[in-house]
């Protein structure tokens, strides 16, 4: 039975979604884009009648947010969003001030749609689907003549209460909600981009080939680029240098990992946990079969569904903790800033993101060049990386908050070596920095 | 297309180097290429940035000056706050009042509670028999309450953003009564009428939008 839900228009804020607020800056922004690319040429007209007809189906993204006495929340904003041409910054802080209230803005550019979105909202699966619902709004104002065939959600259906559930808390287990200590991560040194910019470098290949390179090697594509990257982190950064002190600390590579592939959920909001390929490095020659080993067996110990519910209960005890509950906003706010840079931001050395396969129906892949998806890179996470497939295109997306791009150089070298094709994008950060 | 050997890639641009290896790229563009991501747009300092550059040196200096002549005529009479206060409530009004996106009835709000401290300021820094107190902030909240009110009637749609700034506005006009019964006012009719004009909007309020007070709580108080 559909429920919809009538009349709410505001929310709470989902469990992972409530760290965002306190400890983003123009530094560590979270946002993160999708973009996806057409074959003809963007008309703004068009593209901002279709944003305010997804808004309306939307009403969880239809919100600002304000700051209640203990937690803050999502409230509705009857405010309308205005669509801007494509920045150069890529994945910059998004100032609700500038932006009618809204945590995400609609951006257009030549070919390309993209929403720049706050972590808190969504994540990269319930963003896709705006997307994708506002891309096939865009066209059918265009006049193209396209079916949702079940795969995009159009202003015809009504919201359902599905869509903004805090799915977190619903699997949470008090038995299993275990807290193990992480320590620090390896960090990626180089030399910051001046003004926040951020570097922009991505490779696509094709998706078959790199499929088949992937099961060459018995393991999944995210396994097998994961590999890659501690593999390019090693030759780049480590190899050869262990006696420095701060090459003792691990590699780790954060993957977050789509729940609801895992666990039957509608919900648009936060819903991903992650795994974490974690390694010593200091050692003057590993291999690649070695790190393979590894990672592939952190892959299958993290997938676990057991290990998955202990993370997301670990997180929702954390929240459910009556004192943090009891704490006033704006004090809770400094206890989290304080801890996240203490130690939270520090335990991974890059993110690799996957957002995986994205489907079109049929009639409208004509219409569909390509999909490309960022998020942003920080201070200590100075690398990340994206990636997401569409079709037979296959695109990896680095970006950087350094000058340096000895690891891409690598990470791609490495790739070719391998027989495969690859095409670059890049924005050419460095005219600039 | 333009290709790397180096690294061996392609790529479709109008620069002549490889964003990976920094060496020059071979070959040559058959049809002119649109740039897959923008320009770099410098952030250009605007006359406004220039004035408002200027206005804080003005205000930064008057105010060193004015401490300093104080601090010679004798620190016994702080007469230089009025216009340090003057000058600081200049700014608010201009950042807060007139250049900040918040919503009118939080501007109104703060602006409102500031000025109360101002004219405070300046009662005890001049003639200090209460005026302030006994007649000013009474007046003020007042109006404020009024002026809330009014922005909320006519711009109907808008009621939820300005609601709980007028629950508090409220809770604020119930201080003047307060500082009379610890004896520190003693004109009576000011903070009476300001509270009757409080608590005849929380009535209105509570008889024709029951719901959005008890949303609004419920909001804020979560936890």
């Amino acid at each position: 039975m559909s429920n919809i839900a009538k009349n709410q228009d505001w929310f709470k804020l989902d469990n992972s979604a409530k760290i965002f607020p306190s400890v983003s800056n123009h530094k560590e922004t979270n946002t993160f884009r999708v973009t996806i690319t057409l074959t003809e040429k963007i008309n703004p007209e068009n593209l901002q009648i279709a944003t305010d007809i997804m808004l309306n189906r939307y009403p969880m993204f239809k919100v600002k947010l304000k700051k209640g006495l203990f937690w803050s929340y999502f409230d509705y904003n009857s405010k309308p969003l205005i669509i801007r041409e494509m920045p150069f910054k890529i994945c910059a802080q998004i100032d609700p001030r500038e932006n009618n209230g809204y945590l995400f803005k609609v951006m257009y550019r030549n070919q390309d749609i993209a929403i720049e979105m706050f972590h808190s909202l969504a994540d990269g699966g319930g963003v896709m689907m705006l997307l994708k619902s506002l891309v096939y709004e865009y066209l059918v104002l265009e006049g193209k003549k396209i079916k949702p065939d079940n795969l995009i959600l159009t202003k015809n259906e009504k919201p359902e209460y599905e869509e903004y559930e805090d799915a977190n808390v619903k699997y949470y287990n008090k038995k299993n909600r275990k807290h193990i200590p992480e320590e620090k991560a390896y960090r990626i040194k180089g030399t910051q981009i001046s003004d926040d910019n951020t570097g922009l470098i991505s490779g696509i290949i094709n998706t078959k080939d790199i499929l088949k390179l992937s099961r060459e090697n018995e393991m999944t594509i995210t396994e097998y680029l994961a590999s890659v990257l501690m593999h390019v982190i090693y030759k780049t950064q480590i190899q050869y240098r262990e006696s420095i002190k701060s090459n003792e600390r691990p590699v780790k590579i954060f993957v977050p990992v789509n729940l609801r592939k895992h666990f039957p959920s509608k919900t648009l909001r936060n819903f991903s946990n992650f795994i974490k390929t974690k390694m010593h490095m200091n050692k003057p020659d590993i291999s690649f079969e070695e790190i393979k080993t590894v990672v592939k067996e952190q892959f299958s110990e993290g997938i676990k569904k057991s290990e998955l519910i202990r993370k997301m209960s670990e997180n929702v005890a954390f929240e459910k903790n009556i004192f943090l509950r009891m704490t006033p906003y704006f004090l809770k706010n400094y206890v989290l800033k304080i801890g996240y840079n203490m130690l939270g931001i520090k335990l991974n050395t890059m993110s690799l993101t996957n957002i995986g396969r994205i489907d079109f129906p049929e009639s409208m892949k004509p219409f569909i060049k390509g999909v490309t998806a960022y998020i942003n890179a920080g201070k200590f996470n100075a690398v990340n990386c994206a990636v997401v497939s569409y079709e037979d295109q296959f695109k990896i997306t680095f970006t950087r908050s350094i000058i340096e791009t000895n690891l891409e150089k690598e990470f791609f070298r490495f790739l070719t070596s391998k027989g495969l094709d690859l095409e670059l994008e890049s924005n050419f950060v460095e005219e600039h920095s | 297309m333009k290709y790397c050997d180096k690294c061996n890639v392609k790529i479709e641009t109008n620069h002549d180097y490889c964003p990976l290896c920094h060496q020059t790229l071979e070959g040559e563009n058959e049809e002119e290429v649109i740039e897959k991501y923008p320009d770099y747009q410098t952030n250009i300092r605007g006359l406004k940035s220039m004035t408002k550059r200027i206005m804080l040196f003005v205000s930064v200096t008057s105010i060193v000056i004015l401490l300093i002549i104080n601090a010679l005529t004798g620190l016994e009479n702080p007469w230089s706050l009025v216009p340090i206060g003057s000058i600081i409530y200049f700014w608010l009004l201009m950042t807060v009042g007139i250049f900040s996106r918040h919503n009118i009835a939080f501007k109104i709000f703060v602006l409102t509670i500031t000025l109360i401290f101002l004219v405070y300021l300046i009662d005890e820094a001049t003639v200090s028999n209460g005026w302030a107190l006994n007649y000013v902030a009474p007046i003020l909240l007042l109006s404020c309450n009024l002026a809330i009110s009014f922005i909320i009637a006519i711009r109907k749609i808008n009621y939820r953003d300005y609601i709980s700034y007028l629950l508090l506005i409220v809770l604020f006009s119930v201080a003047p009564i307060i500082l009379i019964l610890f004896g520190v006012v003693d004109v009576l009719w000011p903070a009476i009428a300001t509270l009757g004009f409080a608590i005849f909007i929380l009535l209105f309020i509570i008889f024709f939008f029951p719901k959005s007070i008890k949303e609004e709580i419920k909001k804020r108080f979560h936890a």
